[in-house]
């Protein structure tokens, strides 16, 4: 899954409490697996993995660092989410405690990176489909969300269930901003000459 | 192509984290924390004097009583060792992580990442011969590390 580091359009941040899901949320999004059976993976400090997309016929690199959730990585995750354009803060959605650290999460990027975009994501929801209630209310969290005007995914690594559309969301959410349509375009032009057919399809 | 070897601290995060590092040393009362924290942008430094500290650092982390931290320290160690070429050793780190948690994807692609560069700079098939090796003690102690936290 993980790979060197190519040259990246668009910058992603992986965030929230150790054992939430993200390094699963990453795999499902790069080689489109869960691997369930695997002992504790634990992140070390941040791991990086980047894919090309394509969003109306234009092709561009998300890179995107899976940052290590425990605590003590905490003032070192600040290093990784600096000039983040999108971050997913994830929480598992039967695990109260992950959700304040979420919300310290959203708050963080508010006041240090205000031009990332803050995509709120709940993971696990194959558990709650199995019977499980949901802390907290998923309402809250809605409510929570639409306050502050981020969008809130509810994906489960292990169904795959929302986890592409939530990273299709991601990369047209960029792609629709002029600036970075300008700045993507570019690097096309510039590259036009030694790279092949940069056509594709388009997402979803 | 950058890779997880290339990555550099910059020189302000660096002194940031020396700061704390040295504050707690003048009060001699070093927390893991800030010691683990310092290192861990010592390794990522441009310079080799830096990553040499850094080194000895994560070492006297990894020996001491503490075992949260011995899983980060071996994969830090191997990053060290690495980016100062001394890639035998690195292998060395990788190969005792892999031992007690064989699918780590992480730490595979170190490895991957370690054998390219040794390829390049034409040292294929060294580490094999030589094998620098991690005491067996620490190797369990790593061992014990990992299976408490589980
Ligand atoms: N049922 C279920 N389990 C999941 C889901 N996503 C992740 N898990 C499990 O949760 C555990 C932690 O997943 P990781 O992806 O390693 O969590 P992480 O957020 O990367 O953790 P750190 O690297 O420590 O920060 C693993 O055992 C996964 O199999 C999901 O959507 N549903
Ligand atoms: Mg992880």
């Amino acid at each position: 899954m993980y790979n060197d580091m190519p040259k990246v359009d668009l910058k992603v941040v992986l965030l929230g409490s150790s054992n939430v899901g993200k390094t699963s949320l990453l795999e499902r999004f790069i080689d489109d697996r869960f691997n369930e059976n695997l002992p504790n993976q634990s992140t070390i400090g941040a791991a990086f993995a980047s894919k090309e997309v394509c969003v109306n016929n234009i092709k561009f690199t998300l890179g995107i660092w899976d940052t290590a959730g425990s605590e003590r990585y905490q003032s070192m995750t600040k290093l990784y989410y600096r000039g983040a354009k999108a971050a997913i803060v994830c929480y598992d959605v039967t695990n109260l405690e992950s959700w304040e650290r979420a919300k310290y999460w959203v708050r963080e990027l508010r006041s240090v990176e205000e031009t990332c975009v803050v995509y709120l994501c709940g993971t696990k929801k194959d558990i709650l489909d199995e019977g499980k209630t949901a802390t907290p209310d998923l309402d809250i969290v809605e409510r929570y969300a639409a306050g502050i005007q981020c969008k809130f995914y509810l994906v489960s690594n292990k169904t795959g269930e929302k986890t592409s559309e939530l990273f299709d969301e991601i990369s047209k959410d960029y792609i629709s901003d002029p600036d970075n349509l300008h700045s993507v375009m570019e690097a096309i032009t510039l590259t036009a000459n030694s790279k092949t057919d940069s056509r594709c399809c388009p997402i979803g | 192509m950058e890779d997880v070897l290339d990555e550099v601290v910059s020189s302000e995060d660096l002194k940031k984290f020396e700061r704390v590092y040295h504050e707690q040393l003048h009060a001699s009362n070093v927390t893991q924390n800030a010691q683990f924290e310092y290192a861990w942008c010592l390794v990522r430094s441009k310079y080799s004097a830096d990553i040499r500290k850094g080194i000895i650092l994560l070492e006297d982390l990894f020996n001491k009583e503490g075992e949260a931290l011995k899983r980060d320290c071996i994969y830090y160690l191997a990053i060290g060792n690495a980016r100062i070429k001394e890639y035998t050793k690195a292998l060395s780190y990788v190969r005792a992580f892999l031992q007690i948690e064989p699918g780590n994807q992480q730490v595979q692609h170190l490895e991957t990442t370690i054998k390219k560069k040794m390829e390049k700079e034409g040292l294929v098939g060294m580490a094999v011969a030589g094998g620098v090796i991690i005491g067996l003690a620490s190797i369990l102690g790593l061992g014990i590390a990992m299976a408490k936290k589980g």
